[in-house]
């Protein structure tokens, strides 16, 4: 659904339902440079179940105008003002990729706000390079054709995907090719910056679960390892894929988030 | 993972990695109608589209899938579809784009059955087409009504040549907000990739040099994920509710992929235009070795061009590549290695000389196809194009004593000797 958030048309999938505020709401929040199709296997799958679904595209990506957050601090207020604005009530937050390092913020600034979190390709930190800085804003097509081919694991390469007749690649290209092309930058220059997640994921009181990918280029294995050793009850799982881990594994990835659902509720 | 593969790499492997079970490098012919599901909850998610994978083979089916994930990747595009022949793919999309009231600008130089679907099964559904020059942009850009769904052309007409001007015609489609749908069989995404130059949809006939040996009919229909979609009044079959999956807007929904998803859930789900499983794979065997044919294909036609312009008997030879052609300067700038492999030429004494040549000729044979391996040849007036009407077949630039060849793979030498037969033939009929 469209509507007007903060000044500006913002657009929220909710996997093709209407947002029920009496049912427990997963609220999934995109990684860099991307946008809700990032979860296109996850949004219907779950708002046909038991579940209300909000997948925003954050400003500047995908359908949504307005000026893109600059900061983590500023996507976590984001997101907090538009659950409010909605009304909702009973969260489970899944983030993917710079969605971790927001969800971090927003469960340390508003600690009641959340009844769990999933981390998808996630960690406390997410340096990126200079060269990939600068290369988004000097070539946005090349920079996120770098990334969605590093993004996955081996199947990637090969234009193999599990929807019938689309791949991983032609998807993730013309995934982010969808956003304002100023956008990739800033997403990347704020998970770089940020430097709050220790202390943020040290706070964390909630159960939480986190699925991390064994060959995942962008926020690694091992970093992620680290991040799931500064929580306190989480539950880990690992998948034999890259970082984009909801297009290259949905049906494992999906049975995960189930299966901790159901345990929370 | 790895960097991008290019072209001949990707012809060989995109789509299909060895399964981890097997480890058959081919891709695996997965001749069967259905897939057992793992439990309940996963038929209704597969039903419903809320996730990957095949559940029925008119909807999809993992060897057809391998097809389609490979063309995707050849043309630079988000996702295609495979059918069962270059008119399902035609009609698919039509159908997807278009309902009762809505307007089609179409090139009047266009295969026999894409004209008539438009000029006369169409318009029994309230789909209206005007046909213009395709080598007119103006006329074009005159003819788009607030009704217009698509403008759609041949990139390399056939039988006629005529070049469509791709960057300068995407430009007018851009501007008043339509997609441009092309039929690329002539040129393959070998000789020229569409979405590069502003191209939105692609159609292919598979049976042609796609899949290259005229064993197997076959169609696609390439999704560039480049046309926005959004606005709902204007496009109300892929952002407006769909009738079923509870009402979901495909826009919203899959974004860039919405007119694949579209396309699956009706047109393959109601009209079942579905490609088999063998005919996939041996499609895809075709495409493995497009590079390479096409390279022989361009140099064979080059020299069967000299020949041919050489010849006594010849009255006229057209090819875009020819400096004599209208649209040659056009085609330069788009076709650089060269505007596919089909010639048409005419040989004097008219209808009777070319009819005597085409049955004198041995090697070459008379059928009604294009883009085989072997060299072919027709008489578009009496055969492909017969079903036009006098002002049709005028319009799309038929002459009585048009000749068309498909330039195959054979020895040049040879292919010149069998035609030096035919015109033997003509001349005997002349004296
Ligand atoms: C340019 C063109 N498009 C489409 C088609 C239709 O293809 P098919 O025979 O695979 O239905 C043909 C067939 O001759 C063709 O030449």
């Amino acid at each position: 659904m469209f509507i007007n958030f903060k000044g500006a048309k913002t657009y929220i999938n909710t996997g093709g339902k209407n947002i029920d505020v009496d049912k427990t709401t997963l609220c999934f929040i995109h990684g860099s440079g991307q946008n809700h199709l990032s979860f296109v296997q996850q949004s219907r799958y779950f708002a046909n179940k038991e579940y209300s679904v909000i997948v925003p595209d954050l400003p500047g990506h995908g359908f949504s105008e307005g000026v893109p957050c600059v900061s983590i601090k500023e996507n976590a207020e984001w997101i907090y003002d538009l659950v409010k604005e909605l009304k909702l009530n009973d969260i489970v937050y899944l983030g993917h990729s710079q969605g971790c390092l927001t969800g971090l913020e927003l469960n340390k600034n508003y600690p009641k706000l959340l009844k769990g979190i999933i981390f998808i390709a996630g960690s406390n930190t997410i340096p990126v390079n200079q060269f990939l800085i600068d290369l988004a804003s000097n070539d946005f097509h090349k920079a996120y054709r770098m990334m969605v081919t590093w993004g996955h694991g081996k199947d990637g390469a090969m234009f193999t995907g599990n929807i019938p007749g689309h791949s991983h690649f032609g998807e993730g290209f013309n995934i982010m090719n969808m956003n304002n092309e100023k956008t990739l930058k800033i997403d990347l220059e704020a998970c770089n910056k940020y430097d709050g997640g220790t202390d943020a994921a040290q706070k964390i009181k909630i159960p939480t679960l986190a699925v991390l990918a064994k060959f995942d280029q962008m926020t690694p294995l091992k970093s992620g390892k680290k991040f799931i050793d500064l929580l306190d009850n989480c539950e880990l799982k690992i998948l034999d894929c890259g970082h984009f881990l909801q297009a290259e594994r949905p049906k494992e990835l999906n049975t995960f988030i189930s299966s901790y659902l159901r345990k929370l509720n | 993972m790895s960097d991008n593969y290019k072209f001949d790499t990707l012809s060989l492997h995109a789509g299909h990695s060895p399964d981890k079970e097997t480890g058959s490098r081919a891709v695996p012919i997965y001749q069967t109608t259905s897939y057992v599901f793992k439990d309940t909850e996963e038929a209704a998610a597969l039903y419903n589209m809320e996730i990957g994978g095949h559940l029925y083979s008119r909807i999809s089916n993992p060897t057809v899938a391998a097809l389609e994930q490979r063309l995707a990747a050849l043309e630079g595009g988000v996702s295609a579809i495979a059918c069962s022949s270059g008119m399902a793919a035609m009609h698919l999309v039509v159908t997807a784009l278009c309902s009762s009231g809505d307007h089609i600008v179409a090139s009047s130089k266009m295969y026999g059955a894409n004209i008539n679907l438009l000029q006369h099964t169409m318009p029994r559904f309230g789909v209206t087409t005007e046909f213009v020059n395709p080598n007119d942009p103006d006329a074009i850009e005159k003819a788009i009504k607030p009704n217009t769904k698509m403008v759609f052309g041949e990139v390399i007409g056939n039988p006629g040549l005529d070049i469509m001007d791709v960057p300068t015609i995407a430009k007018i489609c851009k501007k008043k907000g339509i997609p441009l749908v092309l039929d690329a069989t002539f040129n393959t995404p070998f000789l020229m990739q569409p979405f590069n130059h502003g191209a939105n949809i692609i159609i292919h006939s598979l049976t042609k040099w796609l899949g290259g040996h005229g064993i197997a009919i076959g169609g696609a229909i390439v999704n560039g994920g480049n046309f926005d979609w959004g606005d709902k009044e204007k496009f109300p079959t892929i952002s407006g509710d769909h009738f079923a999956l509870g009402g979901i807007s495909f826009w919203e929904e899959f974004g860039p992929a919405a007119l694949t998803m579209k396309i699956r859930a009706e047109g393959m789900y109601n009209f079942g235009p579905s490609l088999s499983p063998t005919n996939a794979f041996y499609l895809m065997q075709g495409i493995e070795t497009l590079p390479l044919r096409m390279k022989k294909h361009m140099e064979n036609t080059h020299k069967l061009l000299s020949f041919l312009q050489d010849h006594d008997l010849v009255e006229w030879v057209k090819h875009p590549d020819l400096e004599t052609h209208p649209d040659h300067l056009v085609a330069k700038k788009i076709l650089p290695k060269g505007s596919g492999s089909v010639i048409v030429f005419g040989i004097k004494g008219g209808r009777k000389a070319g009819q005597t040549f085409i049955e004198s000729v041995q090697l070459a044979s008379h059928l009604a196809n294009v883009g085989d391996a072997k060299t072919l040849l027709i008489h578009p007036g009496s055969t492909t194009h017969s079903h036009l009407s006098a002002k049709a077949m005028k319009l799309s630039g038929l002459t009585e004593d048009m000749i068309r060849l498909s330039v195959g793979l054979e020895d040049i030498d040879d292919i010149k000797k069998d035609f030096e037969k035919g015109f033997r033939a003509v001349s005997k009929l002349m004296k």
